[in-house]
Parts: C-alpha cells; structure tokens; sequence
C-alpha cells in the first residue's frame, strides 16, 4: 500500500481538519462558517478556498441564509464526504498497519 | 472534481506523511467532539456528585424521622441551589458547545414542549396518586418517572442507544417505589449517580477514541 491510495482531496492538513472537524457533528446537522473558522484557526479567505475545493467534489454542502440584514454561511459534511472521509482513514491505518 | 495534490499551494508545508495525518487526525476529531459536546463529562460528573450530596444531605436528615414527615425546612435551599446551579451550567455549556450548529443536535421547540410538559405533569401525577392512595405518590422518585420517559422518547429520534439515560431514570423512578419514604431518597441520589458517572465515562470514552489508531 502507498500514500498514493490517499485521497489527496483529503490528504492536505487544512483539509483533513475541515473534514475532521465537520465528521464529528451527527448525521445532518450544520456548522455556521465562523465556528469553523474559530475551531480551525484558519482566515476567512484560506477557509473559503478550501471549502470551494471540497464542495466541487461534493464532500461538504454549504448554504446561506439571511436573517434580516445579517446573512449565515453554514456546512455540513455530505453523504460522499463522510464516505471518503471513512476511506481516507481505512487506508491510513492500511499503510499505518504496514510500516 | 479536482484532485489535484495541492499541500504547497495550500500553504500547508512540503511532505505529510501517514504517520502525521493519522496523528492529526485523531488530534482534531477528538477537539471537535470536546468543543462540540453539549454534556461533557466534566458536567456530567460534577452533576453526579451534586446530586449525591443534595440528595444525600436530604437522606441523612430524613433517616432519623419515625414516623417519616418528608424534608425538614432546612433542606430545601440544599435542592433549590442544586437545581438553580445544574440549569445554568446546563444552558451555559450547552448554548456554549452548540453556537453555530444546526441540526438535530439542538432541541426542537415541540421537544422543549414535551418536556416542559412532562416536568408539569409530574405534580399532577403526585397528586392523583395520593388521592388513589397510593403509598409512594410523594416519594422524591416518583418526581422522576415521568420526565425520564419523556426523555427517553424525545432522545429516541437521535437513535435508540440515546434512550439508556431517561429509561435508566425512569427505571430509578420505579426502583425508588419499594425502597420506602426515607430509602427513596437514597435510591435517587445513588441511582442518578450512577446512571450520571455511567454517561460521562461513556462520552469520554467516545471523545478519546482514536479514529485513525495511531
């Protein structure tokens, strides 16, 4: 087994967190943007651009809402998201088991 | 879908071995299941040992009393602090945890409604119970009966392993039935103990586990 098998979507730090953070929610609930941001510790601009790069391979949905003037960014890991997710961590332990 | 290796464009460093995803793995998982918790263990068994103690000061006070003639006045800002003090670190912790999470985590206002309910009916059961004549309608169990059910049924809808702790009340309730007036309040602070000590190692158990066993 080589980290080839890695998902490389998966395998980058910041978004092995994103996902990470994202699979401990239950089933269906949602994580509002600047939680994230908080429990990550990443800016706004490097959180977006990795969430855009996770939601174009259907890993995390996201949604906006307004509440009056004030508009809510919230994600959620998808069904494929927790999926690879589930993957990614069947072939860690595979190559972890191996060295 | 892009799957481009992009760890240097990302800013993230040059190499990440398995070895380091897998630690990073397990590290951030264990985080967001501790910031994320709505009952942590710590909350879970200082609430334990709260009601020991109230519940225990009462027995203490009760055991000597032939014929029983329930709580003396002195006991009840024991309890009154105790519910005062578990509610709001209750809501503290939990709007704390879930600030930003939607979802089925968070109660639904019917939920909010059954319980408010249950916790309401509790007196009326008491009473109707006594006019029946029915020997432990005032026994401090019989208070946890009804809530319990009800949350066992409103935790149902997370999925049926989230049951165990309002049926372990429930069942604290019915257990309290055959202990007497004065062993009842025993029953109730050694059996919420417990059934508290019991959830909080669970959730800590399930917040330490390893995801990716490094």
């Amino acid at each position: 087994m080589t980290t080839d098998e890695l998902d490389p979507l998966i395998h980058v730090p910041t978004r092995l967190k994103i996902v990470a953070t994202l699979a401990a929610l239950p089933d269906g609930d949602t994580l509002s943007f600047t939680r994230l941001q908080d429990m990550i510790g990443l800016t706004p601009g490097n959180l977006i651009i990795h969430l855009r790069k996770l939601e174009e391979a259907d890993y995390i949905s996201s949604e906006k809402t307004r509440n009056g003037t004030v508009s809510i960014t919230t994600v959620a890991l998808t069904g494929p998201g927790r999926k690879a997710l589930d993957a990614y961590t069947q072939a860690l332990r595979g190559l972890l088991g191996g060295l | 879908m892009n799957h481009t290796p992009d760890t240097a464009a990302a800013g993230n460093g040059g190499s990440f071995d398995p070895q380091q995803a897998a630690a990073l793995l397990d590290q951030t998982t264990q985080q967001a299941r501790r910031k994320l918790a709505p009952s942590p263990p710590w909350l879970l068994a200082t609430r334990a040992i709260g009601v020991l103690a109230a519940l225990g000061a009462i027995w203490l006070s009760v055991r000597g009393q032939h014929p029983y003639k329930g709580p003396t006045a002195a006991d009840a800002p024991i309890l009154i602090a105790f519910i005062v003090l578990n509610f709001a670190a209750t809501v503290g912790v939990r709007e704390r945890a879930l600030a930003g999470v939607r979802g089925r985590t968070r109660l639904r206002p019917a939920e909010i409604t059954i319980m408010v309910a249950a916790f309401a009916a509790v007196p009326v059961l008491m009473w109707a119970l006594a006019a029946n004549g029915v020997s432990f309608a005032w026994y401090p169990t019989t208070v946890l009966i009804v809530p319990g059910l009800a949350w066992a049924a409103v935790s149902a809808r997370a999925g049926w392993r989230r049951c165990g702790m309002g049926l372990a009340v429930a069942a604290i309730g019915v257990a309290g039935a055959f202990a007497g007036p004065t062993g009842s309040w025993a029953v109730a602070g050694v059996g919420l103990c417990a059934v508290l000590l019991g959830k909080a190692a669970a959730v800590a158990w399930r917040q330490r586990r390893d995801v990716a066993a490094t």
